[in-house]
C-alpha cells in the first residue's frame, strides 16, 4: 500500500536523525592503523570529477592539470622563475621572446619535450582562437619559430607586459604530447593526457575517482608521494565523514573557491589531533558583481552603492567565516601589484544605504516594504554557488540588511557552472564571485572587465565605459612601468567609484592534511598545490 | 454519516486528525503565534540553545527556528493541501466527464491520463523546473499536471459503475440534466474513495516537496520550509546536529498523522478492505478474499 511506504519513509528520516545526531564522535583508529602498514597516499576529495584533463579546454580540474602538465615559467613570489624554460630573452622593442628550453624533458609517454613540441602546442591553442579570448596573450601572438632543438621564438603583434606571466598560468599554455593531437590539433579531443609533470593520469573513472601516479622520469626528480587519489564527494557532510574514516585524508579549497567542508567542521578534525590546517596567505577577493549594463536598478549606481554599505563585511569574516579570511573594502588587496592606491572606505552603514536610496528617487510608498521609483521595485536577484558551504548564509545576512533599507534580494541557488553561464550571457542582476587570484590579478583579471565571456557585463553600464575600455587595452601594451601604475590607477578608480564590483572577503586557500605530511604549501595561484614537494614523515 | 462517526469512533484517527487540524490552524495563525519574525537576522544569536525567549533556539543566522517552523507549515502543509486539492478537483472534473460521457471521449480523456501517467513523476518534476527555473510553485505546478491523471482514473472507473445504476437510469428517464445527475446522485458517491486516495496522496506529496525544497529545488531564502530548514542544518550536522529535529520531527508527525488518518478513512469507507490488526481475524480474512475476488 503507499501510504504504508510513505510511514516507512518517515521512519527512516527519523532514524537518519537520530543516527546523525550520536555519530559525531565516531572515529575510525582501525582504519587509520590499517593505512600505517602499507606506503602513504594522498587522498582528497573533491566535490566534482577532474572531467576532461585536455590542458587546451577549460572544464578540467585545475589542480589535477596542474599536477600533469606544466608551462614554460612559472611565477613565484620572488617573480617569474624557469620551469620548462631554463632561460629567456626579451627584445629591446618587446615584440620578440626568445626561450631556452630545458635538456632532457620527456613527456609521460617518453617522447621528447622539444622546440617542436612547444611550437605544435602554441598553434594548437591559437587554432582555437575564440575559446580563448579571456587570457589576451592568445590575441597577440603572431608566430612561434623553432629555431633549433631547443630554441623557441615567440613573436607578438605588439608588445605586451604580461606575457611571462600569462605563460604561467595553469593552462592553456602548457603542453601535451604530440603524440595525443588528433589530426594535430587539440580543440575536439585528445588521444591521451601525457604532460611533462611531476604526476601521470594512471586511471579516471568518471564520477568516482581519478589517481596520478608518480613521474618516476620527472626532470626534478620524483616526487616522494607516489600515489595521488582524487575521490569524487559531493556534499560536505560525506567529505567530514570520509576524513573522519579515513578513505580521503587531504581537501583543498576547490578551483571555484568553495570549500566543502565548513571552518567548525575542519576546526574539530584539528582538534582530533589527526589533521593539521594550513592556509595561505589572501589570495583572492570574494565578491558580488553587479550587471551594470542590465535594464534593472543595479544600472543605477546608487542603488550599487547603496548595497556596497549593507553587506557587514565584518560579521561575514568573523561569524560565518570564523576569522578565517579577511574583510575586503576594495576589488584588489593591497598586496596585490599595482593595487595599492587609495580608495574610498565604504563600510557597513545601513542609515547611509538608505539615504542614498531616497536621494536617487526610491521611495518608500504608503507603508511598502520595498522602495518603489516610476513604478518599478527595488528588486534584485542574486545568485549564489549552491556547492559552497557559505555563500548561501552570506546571501541571507546580506539579504535581511537589504531589506531594512527597502532593496529586496531575491536568492536563487544554481550550480556553479550555471552561474558561470549567467555570467557570460548577462542574465543575472548580482552573482558571488571571486576574483582570479595572485596568478590572474590584476592583469587578467582587469582585461576579463572587456571579456565577454567575463565581466563585459558587469562593466559594461558604467558611464564612460569607452574611455575605461580603452585603458585596459592600453594598459598592457605600456612598457613604461610608471604610467603602468597611473593608468591601473585609474582604471581601479573608475570601477571602485562605480561599485560594479561589492568586495566581500580576501579568501585564502585552506589545505586540510594528515598531521605527518610535510612540506604543504602553496603556490601563487589558487588553481594548484606543489603536490610534488610533499612527503610523509 | 455512519462513516463519519465511524472514522471517530476511532482513537488513532481522532488523534491524527487534531494533530493535522492543529498544525493547519498553527500555519494559518503563524503572525500571531510566532515569538518573532521568521526572517529576523541576529547574528549575536548564531547557534543559541533553547531558551525562553527562543523555544528552539536560533539557526546559523540567529533566527528563530519556532517561528520559523511555524511559517514553515504554510509551504509545506498548507500549500501542498491545496495543490493536492487543485488536483483532486482536475481529475474529478475530467473522470466525471469521462465515465460519464463514455464512447470517444472517454477514449480520449484515458488515454491523455495514459500519457501523462506513463512519465515517471520525478523526471517530470524536475523538467518542469528545469524549464520553468526552481520555486515551490513549480514544483506543485509539476505535481498538479502529474497527479490529476491518477484522480482522473480513480473517478472514472468509479462513475462507470453507477453510471448505469437503476437510481442513475430512473433519473434520466425524469429528464433530470447531465451535471445535475453527475452532482447529485453520482459525485457523493466518489466522495469518499476520492477521499482516501487524495489522503494517502496529500503524505506522499508532502514528502517529495520536503525533498525537493532539501534539494535546493524548492521554495528560495528566506522562506522558511521544512525541507529547507532540514538542508541547511544539514550543513553543520556534525557539529549542531540538534538543528535537524525540530524541521525533521514535523515533517515525520505530518506525514505520520496523514497517514493513519488515511488508513482509518480506508476503513471507515470500507471496513472489509481493513488490514490492521486492530479489526477481527476473520474481517482481515474476508478482506484478503474480496481482494483476491476483485
Amino acid at each position: 500500500m503507499k501510504h504504508s511506504r510513505n510511514a516507512l519513509s518517515a521512519i527512516f528520516i527519523l532514524f537518519l536523525i537520530f543516527s546523525s545526531g550520536c555519530s559525531d564522535s565516531g572515529n575510525e583508529p582501525a582504519a587509520e592503523a590499517a593505512k600505517q602498514g602499507q606506503a602513504r597516499e594522498i587522498i582528497y576529495a573533491s566535490s566534482k570529477d577532474i572531467n576532461d584533463m585536455n590542458p587546451h579546454l577549460y572544464s578540467g580540474s585545475m589542480p589535477a592539470q596542474g599536477m600533469i602538465y606544466e608551462s614554460l615559467v612559472e611565477k613565484t613570489e620572488d617573480g617569474i622563475k624557469p620551469l620548462l624554460a631554463e632561460s629567456w630573452d626579451i627584445s629591446e622593442d618587446g615584440m620578440s621572446y626568445t626561450f631556452h628550453l630545458r635538456h632532457g624533458v620527456t613527456f609521460h609517454d617518453g617522447s621528447p619535450f622539444n622546440a617542436e613540441a612547444v611550437k605544435v602546442n602554441i598553434d594548437a591553442v591559437q587554432a582555437n582562437a575564440e575559446r580563448h579570448a579571456w587570457i589576451k596573450l592568445s590575441t597577440k601572438i603572431k608566430e612561434v619559430r623553432a629555431t633549433d632543438e631547443y630554441t623557441v621564438q615567440l613573436l607578438l603583434d605588439e608588445p605586451y607586459y604580461p606575457t611571462l606571466l600569462e605563460l604561467s598560468m595553469t593552462r592553456p599554455y602548457v603542453f601535451l604530447s604530440p603524440k595525443d593531437f588528433i589530426n594535430g590539433q587539440t580543440k575536439d579531443g585528445v588521444a591521451g593526457y601525457d604532460g611533462t609533470g611531476p604526476y601521470r593520469l594512471a586511471d579516471q573513472k568518471p564520477e568516482q575517482y581519478a589517481v596520478f601516479e608518480a613521474n618516476e622520469s620527472y626532470w626534478g626528480g620524483a616526487p616522494q608521494v607516489k600515489r595521488i587519489t582524487a575521490k569524487v564527494l559531493p556534499s560536505g557532510e560525506t567529505t567530514l565523514l570520509a576524513l573522519q574514516k579515513g578513505e580521503v585524508n587531504f581537501i583543498f579549497t576547490d578551483d571555484r573557491g568553495a570549500d566543502g567542508v565548513d571552518v567548525e567542521a575542519m576546526q574539530s578534525l584539528v582538534d582530533s589531533g589527526r589533521y593539521q590546517l594550513l592556509r595561505s596567505k589572501p589570495m583572492n577577493t570574494k565578491m558580488i558583481a553587479a550587471n551594470s549594463s542590465s535594464t534593472g536598478p543595479v544600472h543605477e549606481r546608487a542603488v550599487r552603492l547603496a548595497l556596497w554599505h549593507a553587506v557587514d563585511r565584518e560579521t561575514i569574516a568573523g561569524q560565518i567565516l570564523h576569522g578565517a579570511e579577511s574583510p575586503a573594502d576594495s576589488l584588489f588587496s593591497g598586496n596585490v601589484e599595482y593595487a595599492d592606491i587609495p580608495l574610498a572606505k565604504r563600510g557597513y552603514d545601513l542609515k547611509h544605504a538608505a539615504e542614498l536610496l531616497e536621494d536617487a528617487g526610491w521611495k518608500l510608498e504608503n507603508g511598502g516594504e520595498t522602495r518603489v521609483k516610476n513604478g518599478r521595485q527595488l528588486a534584485l536577484k542574486l545568485y549564489y554557488d549552491a556547492a559552497s558551504s557559505s555563500q548561501k548564509t552570506e546571501a541571507e545576512l546580506i539579504q535581511s540588511a537589504a531589506k531594512t533599507i527597502g532593496m529586496k534580494l531575491e536568492l536563487i541557488g544554481e550550480q556553479s557552472s550555471s552561474v558561470a553561464a549567467r555570467r557570460a550571457s548577462g542574465d543575472y542582476d548580482l552573482l558571488f564571485n571571486q576574483t582570479w587570484g595572485l596568478a590572474y590579478d590584476p592583469q587578467s583579471t582587469v582585461s576579463a572587465f572587456t571579456a565577454e565571456s567575463s565581466y563585459a557585463h558587469t562593466t559594461g553600464g558604467i558611464e564612460g565605459v569607452e574611455e575605461l575600455y580603452a585603458k585596459i587595452g592600453q594598459v598592457t601594451g605600456t612598457r613604461d612601468e610608471e604610467k603602468r601604475k597611473a593608468l591601473y590607477k585609474e582604471i581601479l578608480t573608475t570601477v571602485h567609484d562605480e561599485a560594479v564590483f561589492i568586495p566581500i572577503t580576501h579568501g585564502s586557500m585552506a589545505v586540510l592534511a594528515p598531521n605527518d605530511l610535510e612540506g604543504v604549501a602553496f603556490k601563487q595561484t589558487q588553481f594548484e598545490l606543489p603536490f610534488e614537494l610533499m612527503h610523509f614523515k | 454519516m455512519k462513516r463519519i462517526s465511524r472514522l471517530l469512533s476511532d482513537r488513532l484517527a481522532l488523534l491524527s486528525l487534531a494533530v493535522l487540524a492543529a498544525i493547519a490552524a498553527a500555519g494559518m495563525l503563524a503572525p500571531w503565534l510566532a515569538p518573532h519574525p521568521p526572517d529576523e537576522v541576529n547574528m549575536a544569536l548564531r547557534y543559541g540553545p533553547w531558551s525562553l525567549h527562543y523555544p528552539l533556539g536560533n539557526d546559523q543566522l540567529g533566527r528563530c527556528v519556532l517561528s520559523r517552523i511555524l511559517y514553515g507549515i504554510r509551504p509545506s502543509v498548507l500549500l501542498v493541501l491545496a495543490a493536492v486539492l487543485a488536483s483532486v478537483l482536475i481529475g474529478a472534473a475530467v473522470g466525471m466527464a469521462a465515465g460519464y460521457a463514455g464512447g470517444r471521449t472517454d477514449a480520449l480523456l484515458m488515454r491523455l491520463c495514459d500519457v501523462m501517467l506513463s512519465f515517471p513523476g520525478y523526471v517530470m518534476t524536475l523538467a518542469v523546473i528545469g524549464v520553468l527555473g526552481v520555486g515551490l510553485q513549480n514544483i506543485l505546478l509539476a505535481f498538479i499536471l502529474m497527479k490529476w491523471a491518477w484522480f482522473a482514473r480513480i473517478v472514472r472507473s468509479s462513475v462507470r459503475q453507477i453510471a448505469d445504476a437503476d437510481y442513475v437510469r430512473f433519473a434520466r428517464t425524469l429528464g433530470t440534466g447531465s451535471l445535475a445527475i453527475l452532482f447529485r446522485h453520482i459525485l457523493p458517491v466518489c466522495v469518499p474513495e476520492l477521499a482516501v486516495v487524495a489522503s494517502s496522496s496529500f503524505g506522499s506529496t508532502l514528502l517529495q516537496v520536503s525533498g525537493l525544497s532539501f534539494l535546493g529545488l524548492g521554495i528560495q531564502a528566506p522562506q522558511a520550509e521544512w525541507g529547507m530548514m532540514l538542508s541547511e542544518a544539514r550543513q553543520s550536522m556534525f557539529s549542531r546536529p540538534e538543528l535537524m529535529l525540530a524541521p525533521g520531527l514535523m515533517i515525520v508527525l505530518t506525514v505520520s498523522a496523514v497517514n493513519f488518518l488515511s488508513d482509518a478513512m480506508q476503513q471507515a469507507v470500507d471496513p472489509q478492505a481493513g488490514s490492521s490488526k486492530r479489526h477481527q481475524p476473520e474481517r482481515a480474512e474476508a478482506a484478503l478474499i474480496g481482494r483476491e475476488v476483485a
